[in-house]
């Protein structure tokens, strides 16, 4: 039998009543879509488009006016089907009494985790998210960056097999960022599913297998990231130490065979990365992408 | 950056419908946020009354001294015990909606009826840690006072009634009832928590819940007064009318008669509390507290968050 999908939603719709009033509001109309385990899933929209929504009723905190979602084969409306689940809301607040340390000790032991166990996985995940040195500050005084930190550090408390991220580098400085992208290929490479709703379009080209997107809604795209984005009648290739000579001899083959080029520039690199550049944030891979001396040909 | 290791699967953590662990946690937490708020400020008013009050009547017999102190003390007790259950009780809620830390403790697998208690039991905590505190401080008071008077009578009451004047004086001081008197303001507390828990539970604000508090704890107060005023006021050959009937049968149930909690007046007054009439009224105190509690469940459990 095939493992249950990581997300399984069926035909849900969810419609809020206004209070004192007639009408009433669809936030999500017949969404149907599935998160298969291992993906990192892309849930983009508009503000109002209903993904809060869709995450809530996958998480339980809202129930389905009709339709169902399931994780790991287990309905949402049961507690259970949370024990794999970490979740980071959109600019989340935690008691700012505790300090980063109690805070994932209190969600640890809500996980049941307890002991040397809970104290092992606390400071491991202080360190992942780079908030040692603040571990026993209280939350009150976090900057927005380190809220978002400590928030993916208590989603990963009970080390969840899916995970629910609701824009998680709001307010992280760019190289916070790039980090959290990293560890998001990471938990990729570890076998954990993440649903990613963010406003960040191209971080979410980085990390996602899939995307889907909602409008007043319902879903008006959906498909694997490549299907979604590729121009299928054009070809990309990326070319280093190319001589005038050799790019001349391209077009004139290319018109030789019917073919258009488009362009031929040398590609840039992106802000993010010049700024991770001079502020010595710069992420491991970035010898890896394509540098300014590269030539960069479109071909249709 | 470091990497995230998965935790050891040879130590497997499964789910329960029920964990006191998972429900400790929650209170726990609740209570270092109450105290946190530095609510035991008010302990230093309840010792400035607490001694105040048997200071201000020294030229009254030890037997009156006694008397105001254990009625001073305890009524102080009383208070504060309520205002401390309506106030932190009636911010729990609305706080972690607000604040949206409800979504990330609801979204692990903790069910509501476990958080619900949780939030209850830490201010339940909270109000035995003070009514223990607030009685450790009055034991101390009326110890003091003791040994004062005791010191005066030794002074001053001839050899052979010495021992006729230090129990009077014994007598007037610690009693048994005493401890049933201070039980009997946590369990008053407890049902004003739970009741507090149910309104937040639909309300949609603090200021609302603390308001609708209050107006219940009035009523509680003076529902038997009212009812044996509209039973018995009217005109001979009047009766009550069936809507009338049905309305203070609905108030009576509904809302627990706090006069039947006035044990503590007995106490204060140097009367000793019935052990039969003390377990009744705990008995009833829990069932509303419990009614109460489950309740806010039914309402809570249905909350779109």
């Amino acid at each position: 039998m095939a493992d249950p999908a990581a997300i399984a939603i069926r035909n849900l719709t969810k419609i809020f009543p206004v209070p004192f009033r007639k009408e009433k509001v669809t936030a999500v109309e017949d969404l149907s879509l599935e998160v298969q385990p291992g993906q990192i899933y892309g849930l983009l929209g508009p503000n109002g488009s209903g993904k809060s929504t869709t995450m809530k009723v996958v998480l339980g905190l809202v129930s389905p006016t009709s339709g169902s979602t399931e994780i790991f084969g287990r309905s949402s409306l049961h507690v259970e089907s949370r024990e794999a689940v970490g979740f980071l809301p959109e600019n989340p607040y935690f008691y700012k009494f505790l300090t980063g340390s109690e805070t994932l000790h209190f969600f640890g032991r809500l996980c049941g985790l307890s002991g040397p166990r809970l104290a092992a996985r606390s400071r491991e995940l202080l360190a992942l998210v780079g908030l040692e040195t603040a571990a026993n500050r209280r939350v009150g005084s976090y900057s927005k960056g380190m809220l978002q930190r400590i928030g993916l550090a208590q989603a990963l408390i009970q080390d969840p097999r899916l995970l629910v991220l609701d824009e998680p580098t709001a307010g992280v400085d760019p190289a916070g960022s790039r980090e959290i992208r990293d560890l998001l290929l990471q938990f990729k490479q570890r076998g954990i599913t993440v649903l990613l709703c963010s406003h960040l379009l191209g971080q979410v080209q980085e990390v996602c297998d899939r995307i889907g997107i909602l409008h007043q809604g319902r879903l008006v795209s959906e498909g694997p990231l490549e299907s979604l984005v590729s121009v299928e009648d054009q070809t990309e290739c990326l070319l280093r130490n190319a001589s005038p000579e050799l790019l001349r001899s391209i077009q004139a083959q290319a018109a030789a065979a019917g073919a258009e080029v488009i362009q031929i520039r040398k590609p840039q690199t992106t802000l993010e990365r010049h700024f991770l550049k001079v502020t010595h944030g710069v992420s491991r891979d970035a010898s890896t992408q394509p540098s300014p001396q590269h030539a960069d040909v479109h071909a249709p | 950056m470091p990497t995230s290791t998965p935790l050891d699967p040879s130590v497997p953590v499964r789910h329960r419908w029920f964990s006191p662990a998972r429900l400790l946690a929650i209170a726990s937490n609740t209570l270092l946020e109450l105290v946190r708020q530095k609510v035991f400020y008010f302990l230093l008013l309840f010792a400035l009354l607490s001694i105040g009050s048997s200071l201000l009547v020294v030229q009254f017999t030890f037997q009156q001294q006694f008397q105001v102190l254990k009625d001073v003390s305890l009524g102080a007790m009383s208070i504060f015990s309520w205002l401390l259950a309506v106030l932190a009780t009636a911010q729990l809620l609305p706080r972690d909606l607000e604040d949206r830390t409800l979504y990330t403790i609801l979204a692990k697998p903790v069910p509501r009826f476990e958080y619900l208690l949780g939030k209850l039991g830490g201010v339940l905590l909270l109000l035995a840690l003070s009514l223990a505190l607030m009685s450790a401080l009055f034991a101390g008071v009326l110890a003091w006072r003791e040994q004062t008077q005791l010191a005066l009578i030794q002074a001053a009451t001839p050899p052979e009634d010495l021992e006729a004047a230090v129990q009077a004086l014994r007598a007037s001081t610690f009693t048994p009832s005493l401890g049933l008197a201070i039980l009997t303001i946590f369990l008053r507390a407890a049902i004003c928590a739970s009741l507090t828990l149910l309104i937040s539970s639909f309300a949609t604000s603090s200021i609302f819940t603390v308001i609708v508090s209050v107006i219940a704890y009035i009523i509680g107060h003076i529902q038997p007064v009212a009812r044996d005023y509209w039973l018995h006021s009217l005109p001979a050959g009047q009766g009550v009318s069936p809507l009338v009937q049905v309305f203070l049968g609905f108030v009576a149930l509904f809302f627990p008669d706090f006069q039947l909690f006035n044990l503590v007046d007995e106490a204060a007054a140097g009367n000793t509390i019935p052990f039969p009439l003390f377990a009744q009224t705990s008995a009833l105190g829990l069932g509303y507290a419990m009614v109460y509690t489950f309740l806010a469940y039914l309402f809570f459990s249905q909350k779109e968050l």
